[in-house]
């Protein structure tokens, strides 16, 4: 089982590229698809779901290019769009079992599935409920039902929190866990801890670019050394932050304490142990660095 | 808080967002084909015995303008009715519904705003009268008053008022949806047909009529006994001209046009009466009234279980059996009905009954032409339904989406026109009719084929709405031959010619829909 995205690139209109010359290889786990908002996550999402073509680049499914033969993947294809309506007037069972229908699953095995779907998400109570009178959070489980309706070796989720309570967060976190022994999982997110609680493998993408592709241990490693925390006065929070990268603050008593990413720390910092937003923005913040360069040095439109 | 700045920049906005539209395009090149259509003498005006004007500014200008009261007040309101939809859609209800402003206010601004998109089509036609006298050469003066003055008071205060209505059946819950598109179009008729009735209505045919019937008759005393005046599609060319100066604005005829508008300004306040204020309680009571059939509970979140129980979920077994595609056919049909009240089978089968009970073939095509508008909110969900509810990406990432769901969804919608004739089809069947039966079968075939292609080119089920609801009102109901597309009679029976139309229009629809696909 193997999904290869080759130099894939995704130009709309007025010469828009939501993705430049993106390449990765996926194998049986979780993927966590990292990127601030309008990285280009939800356009890559959109082409392994074959909702829209690349404009240049190949996406092969085992061996099979999606440009000619789309249908070897959507079999086992699962889906949870960012953005995604129910049709108000059916119930829980009845749209599932229509989109079993248009997935190409037999009545039986779609009813039982559908069944268990259901305790999955905890929704059997209100299977009979029209879905126009769910809330966000249950309508966000009808969704992730629907992903798995078909058993599919490739699960893409695109914001797949979004709209969910904390509780539910941890059980979604724990499902993809569960799922993700024989298949590929791709977990689009700009939650750093959603990333960390279930991901094997970690994609950073940024400007429509991939940052970099490894596993969290090794991306912690890379920012290992270089996280201190430093107390700082507040009136000179704001001077600190233009000459360091500041991951976050807490105001205490004695000033506020800065968690500051950087080499060289400042007087008085003392080190910390990393954690993936540590190295999350620590990775953004150097391909914007090389991106700014390229655009000056008009390598990059 | 200030009436004028709020009011404009509220107009302001919202027309801006509307003409920045791929679709508001749409709305003017359809001007311009209903201009072509008037320039190139394919709509008329035909007063008395087959009379009509000399083509100078006052008739050319008379005659758009009407052209503009009588069409673009039908195609103009589906045309302006969703800028509260799409305030809705967009979310900027609720951040508008979250300041200060007053529901007059709204309803107000947007039946402004409904106004001027409908006032950039009168425009269209407006430089087109400059163009047709230009063309037609009767008369070389230039008369700029005579030629835009029927725009001003005739067609303008008509298109206030249509935007208007549209509004008001926006903010009704019963009338926001298919049913108000039906509705709108028999009270248009009913509009129409009071300017046959001396009363001064608001298309301003009325006004026209009296007008040029006076000079008429001041030119050929004959044509006293010949009342009649038409505005015709197609047809017969009228064979003789008159010479009309136009009509005399005096301020009795002015305050009758005024009237109109005042009316437009009385019915933009009552919509506010009936705004939401994108309350999504509000929305929500309605969308109950208009199609749920059974009263959901209360909305109420239920939780998630318990964090860290995993439920068992068994392996699922890949299978081809044929029944598959049956199986969809049945989902479909059942979202297709799902929602309809049980009134709604209950008149369905009134009309099934009919059509067989019925002593003479008449009264059951009568009975048949009934049933096919009935289901139409139905058949106008078709190629659309992914749109409006947001479940493309659902479906479209499924695998052979194009080859299977199409084609279910298109069967589907032939199976409701078959059974809702079916009493039709099987004495047609019986009395060995076939003419007639095969008439029949291309009817049944060519309502959800247009469905299916309108929904898929235009993503709305506005357009099929209107459309067919005009095609139905001018084909079966006057059994029109050529626009008879269910063959209410032998002699407008046309069959081959709508069995083809219905395979061109699917393949219109799988056409569209293919190119939405990514990979189809």
């Amino acid at each position: 089982m193997q999904l290869t995205i080759d130099n894939v690139s995704k130009c709309y209109g007025g010469g828009n590229w939501a993705l430049r010359n993106f390449s990765l290889q996926l194998v049986p786990g979780v993927l966590g698809l990292l990127g601030p908002n309008g990285a280009g996550k939800t356009t890559l999402m959109s082409i392994l779901a074959t909702i829209t073509r690349a404009t240049a680049g190949r996406v092969v499914w085992n061996g099979a290019d999606l440009a000619t033969d789309a249908d070897a993947l959507r079999s086992k294809l699962g889906y949870l769009p960012q953005d995604f309506g129910v049709y108000p007037n059916l119930n829980a069972v009845e749209f599932l079992q229509y989109l079993a229908a248009v997935k190409g699953l037999d009545a039986a095995s779609a009813k039982r599935r559908i069944d268990e779907l259901l305790n999955l998400v905890n929704l059997a109570d209100v299977r009979k409920r029209p879905l126009g009178s769910y809330s966000g959070g249950m309508k966000q489980r009808i969704g992730i039902a629907q992903a798995l309706l078909n058993d599919p070796q490739l699960l893409i989720v695109d914001e797949p929190t979004a709209g969910l309570d904390p509780e539910e967060r941890v059980r979604f976190r724990n499902l993809l866990s569960e799922l993700s022994g024989q298949r590929i999982i791709i977990l689009s997110t700009h939650i750093v801890s959603d990333v960390e609680a279930t991901a094997t493998d970690i994609a950073l993408i940024s400007q429509g670019m991939l940052v970099t592709q490894a596993s969290p241990e090794e991306l912690l490693r890379r920012v290992q050394g270089k996280v201190w925390e430093w107390i700082v006065p507040s009136a000179e929070l704001n001077a600190a932050r233009q000459r360091y990268l500041i991951s976050n603050t807490a105001r205490r008593s004695d000033g506020v304490h800065a968690r500051v990413l950087c080499d060289d720390p400042p007087d008085g910092a003392q080190p910390v142990t990393a954690n993936l937003e540590d190295a999350y923005l620590h990775c953004l913040s150097q391909h914007r660095t090389v991106y700014t360069s390229r655009v000056e040095a008009g390598v990059l439109a | 808080m200030s009436f004028s700045p709020v009011l404009y920049h509220m107009v302001r906005a919202d027309f801006l967002e509307r003409v920045r539209r791929y679709g508001f395009l749409v709305t003017l090149a359809g001007a311009l084909w209903l201009a072509y259509g008037i320039a190139a003498e394919k709509i008329w005006i035909v007063v008395g015995d087959g009379y009509r004007g000399v083509y100078n500014s006052a008739w050319i200008g008379a005659l758009m303008a009407t052209c503009c009261s009588t069409f673009l007040s039908l195609a103009g309101f589906y045309i302006v009715k969703n800028c509260v939809q799409r305030d809705a859609d967009t979310r900027v209800g609720q951040i508008l519904a979250a300041t200060p402003m007053r529901k007059d206010f709204y309803t107000l601004a947007k039946t402004l705003s409904n106004f001027a998109v409908l006032t950039c089509m009168v425009v269209i036609l407006m430089l087109a009268a400059l163009a047709m006298q230009a063309t037609r050469a009767e008369a070389h003066t230039f008369a700029l008053w005579k030629l835009w003055s029927p725009f001003f008071f005739i067609a303008l205060p008509t298109m206030l008022l249509t935007g208007s209505l549209a509004l008001l059946f926006e903010t009704i819950p019963f009338l926001r949806g298919g049913v108000g598109n039906v509705i709108y179009f028999f009270l248009w008729t009913t509009m129409i047909a009071l300017g046959a009735t001396g009363v001064d209505d608001p298309t301003g045919l009325q006004l026209v009529y009296r007008s040029t019937r006076r000079a008429l008759i001041a030119t050929d005393l004959s044509t006293a006994d010949h009342p009649s005046f038409s505005l015709t599609i197609g047809g017969e060319h009228a064979i003789r001209t008159f010479f009309w100066n136009g009509i005399d604005w005096t301020p009795q005829v002015l305050a009758g046009r005024l009237l109109w508008v005042a009316v437009a300004g009385v019915i933009a306040l009552l919509a506010s009466v009936f705004f939401h204020r994108f309350d999504p309680a509000r929305s929500w009571k309605s969308k109950q009234k208009e199609s749920s059939a059974a009263a959901p509970a209360p909305i109420e979140t239920v939780p998630a279980a318990q964090a860290g129980v995993i439920a068992h979920l068994s392996p699922m077994i890949p299978t081809s059996s044929s029944f598959l595609f049956l199986g969809l056919i049945a989902s479909e049909l059942r979202l297709m009905l799902k929602g309809q009240r049980w009134w709604w089978y209950t008149i369905a089968a009134g009309m099934l009954v009919g059509q067989v009970a019925s002593p003479n073939p008449n009264l059951g095509s009568g009975f048949l032409v009934a049933a096919w508008i009935w289901p139409i909110l139905l058949w106008s969900q078709m190629g659309c339904r992914e749109t409006r509810y947001s479940t493309s990406a659902l479906l479209f990432s499924s695998e052979r989406s194009l080859s299977r769901q199409l084609p279910t969804l298109w069967i589907a919608g032939v199976f409701v026109a078959m059974l809702m004739g079916a009493g039709l089809g099987l004495r047609f069947t019986f009395a060995a009719d076939w003419h007639r039966l095969a008439a029949w079968l291309a009817g049944a075939l060519f309502i959800p084929s247009l469905a299916l292609a309108l929904g898929a080119w235009t993503s709305s089920g506005k357009a099929f709405e209107a459309i067919y609801t005009l095609w139905w009102y001018i084909g079966p109901v006057h059994h029109t031959p050529g626009l008879d597309f269910m063959g209410t009679t032998p002699a407008s029976c046309q069959p081959i010619a709508y069995a083809l139309a219905a395979m061109i229009l699917f393949a219109a629809a799988y056409w569209r829909r293919r190119q939405r696909l990514g990979y189809a």
